[in-house]
């Protein structure tokens, strides 16, 4: 009791010397706009996710101390506001132009289950990630390819390979049946492939219209 | 001949099994298919190389985690920072 009502009046004494939403901006703000960047691939989504933080944040029961713990308390949060806009745009109408996310049939293979030969043999990819990490024009491609895919597989693509959630938790996230994660998987892995083979690795005649 | 395409996937069923395999354990007999399958395929085996490659570059892109700075993206705006900026102090009033 007397511990809540020394925590209480110590958080109000904070208040009233202000709080600094400068301070928040300036430690946090870059760090939580590029976590939610790659993620949404959308600018403005991106600044109105780190504002939605901050703003939860502030409603925040307890405030830790200390930048880190800060600002792991607040990817905490902004991971939970990323799904809450997949969810938003789940239930948005598709754009025209939109593949939809459930391929009918699947292109890269002949009526036998072969591989096309366009498809067939891929190389120039290289055996080691090392040297492609910090290779700008390679994550720019990425990007480029990443955008090309329909939008929820590129949703579900994205908490399974960047925030490594399992299939389950995925699918209780954003109301999908495995089976259908499972395809939508599949077919996020071989487009950014055969996107990454043509664009970056320099196979196709894609890369002329580059 | 169904036994036969059962114990020989085509390439088509190998490349969604060499996805599944990426999310959970596959039952021994396909892990063992799959596996035949790769031995005589090169199309899959290099198709497996890439989809690893690609998991592992994903995990370790430097953007991935926030607490790395990263040159490859740009931070917020001076126009983001000072529109966030005013919502938070407006909140606070």
């Amino acid at each position: 009791m007397r511990l809540n009502f020394l925590r209480e009046s110590f958080g109000d004494m904070g208040d009233v010397t202000g709080f600094d939403s400068q301070r928040w901006i300036d430690e946090h703000g870059d760090a939580l706009y590029r976590f939610a960047l790659v993620r949404v691939r959308d600018a403005n989504a991106a600044e109105d996710l780190v504002q939605e933080t901050f703003l939860a944040a502030l409603q925040g029961a307890r405030r830790e101390s200390g930048e880190t713990a800060e600002r792991r308390w607040m990817i905490g949060i902004i991971k939970h506001k990323i799904i809450d806009h997949f969810r938003r745009m789940a239930r948005e109408p598709l754009r025209e132009g939109h593949q939809a996310d459930l391929p009918v049939v699947d292109e890269d293979f002949l009526a036998d289950g072969h591989w096309k030969p366009e498809f067939a043999a891929i190389h120039g990819w290289p055996d080691k990630p090392d040297e492609l990490l910090e290779r700008k024009q390679f994550w720019d491609t990425l990007a480029v390819c990443f955008d090309k895919l329909p939008p929820r597989t590129a949703q579900v693509f994205t908490l399974r390979e960047m925030d490594e959630l399992d299939t389950g938790e995925i699918c209780r996230l954003l109301c999908v049946t495995q089976t259908n994660l499972g395809v939508m998987l599949h077919r996020a892995r071989k487009q950014l492939r055969n996107c990454l083979s043509a664009r970056y690795f320099g196979q196709a005649e894609e890369d002329a219209s580059l | 001949m169904s036994w036969l395409a059962h114990l020989f996937p085509t390439c088509q069923e190998i490349s969604r099994l060499l996805s599944d395999a990426m999310d959970h354990r596959l039952p021994w007999h396909v892990r063992t298919r799959v596996r035949i399958h790769l031995r005589m395929c090169e199309a899959c085996t290099d198709y497996h190389h890439q989809l690893t490659l690609l998991r592992s570059l994903l995990r370790r892109n430097p953007a991935r985690q926030s607490e790395q700075e990263s040159v490859l993206e740009p931070g917020l705006s001076a126009k983001a920072k000072e529109r966030i900026r005013r919502a938070l102090d407006s909140s606070r009033s």
